[in-house]
């Protein structure tokens, strides 16, 4: 193969994997409204709050956020409606491990995590977040639910 | 990935690590791309040996985690010093994903190539690289994207 094809075929690879970054960048971590409206019930989601199981809504606004264990954008997505939920007290988050309870993953049909559903007070889905939420988003949620 | 199943984290790793190995690899698949097309059969071959051993290195990041990787090593050696201390830790276990994804690209690669496809160190080289500009300079994390998908089809059983 002559050199300027071989120059030509890696351009056209770095094109192709830089496009693929800037679209994945621009589409992680934003909310997408749902229309469905589900009643989500945290007993069943065996929901966790620091090792403890949670089966109560918080007042206006329920994060509930799917995770495995190897994903390491889970961990800062953990932190950052940790620090919402510390923030705001009408706002509860909660994480969900579905490394292995696939039934759930299937249920809510997850398939990146983190993915978070945004509750509302009655515990209705009303948004859904793929990838590691942009800080903005998180305040749009709350301002849609009312809690800022 | 056992450790999870009874509810403990391993302890944490310095998130940039992991970040300057997929640098190293993102790099080192460029040079394996461009040996592998060459019409020079030393080239061809050097391409193929470099493809083992990347993924040698995958596999010592796969099976014994990234703390034991050497470019881990290279990284405590080289730029952590001029870095300082990480603001947060990271859960080892993402990237020790990684790599066996990685493993698993170059294992295609070499036997593709055995078997005789012309082209197979080029096309796990261009995977490679793809890979590797995702996650290096976007902080794209194949756990996060592919292992829920992967176990929900089946392909993963561990743990």
């Amino acid at each position: 193969m002559p050199f300027e094809a071989k120059l030509a075929l890696f351009a056209a690879l770095v094109v192709l994997s830089v496009f693929a970054g800037l679209i994945w960048k621009a589409r992680t971590g934003r909310a997408n409204l749902v229309k469905s409206g589900e009643l989500v019930d945290l007993n069943k989601l065996e929901a966790l709050k620091d090792g403890v199981r949670v089966s109560k809504y918080g007042r206006k606004v329920t994060f509930v956020q799917f995770s495995t264990e190897v994903c390491s954008q889970c961990r800062q997505t953990a932190r950052l409606l940790g620090e919402v939920e510390a923030k705001h007290k009408d706002v509860l988050h909660v994480e969900v491990d579905v490394t292995n309870r696939l039934d759930l993953a299937a249920h809510f049909k997850v398939l990146q995590t983190p993915t978070t559903l945004v509750l509302d007070s009655s515990g209705r889905v009303k948004s859904r977040i793929g990838g590691a939420p942009k800080p903005n988003v998180i305040a749009h949620e709350l301002e849609k639910l009312e809690v800022i | 990935m056992s450790s999870a199943a009874n509810g403990t984290t391993p302890a944490g790793i310095d998130p940039r690590g992991p970040r300057f190995g997929a640098t190293i690899t993102n790099v080192l698949s460029v040079i394996i791309f461009f040996l592998a097309l060459d019409t020079d059969r030393i080239n061809q071959s050097a391409a193929y040996l470099l493809l083992v051993l990347a993924a040698v290195l995958f596999a010592v990041g796969a099976f014994f985690g990234p703390s034991a990787h050497p470019y881990s090593w290279l990284y405590k050696k080289l730029v952590k010093p001029r870095l300082g201390a990480p603001k947060e830790l990271e859960d080892p276990r993402p990237p020790q994903f990684a790599q066996a994804v990685g493993l698993f690209v170059a294992a295609v690669g070499i036997v593709l190539q055995a078997v005789g496809v012309q082209y197979g160190v080029a096309i796990a080289a261009a995977a490679l690289f793809a890979a590797t500009t995702l996650q290096a300079y976007f902080a794209y994390c194949l756990g996060c994207q592919i292992y829920l998908a992967l176990k929900r089809a089946g392909i993963i059983r561990a743990s």
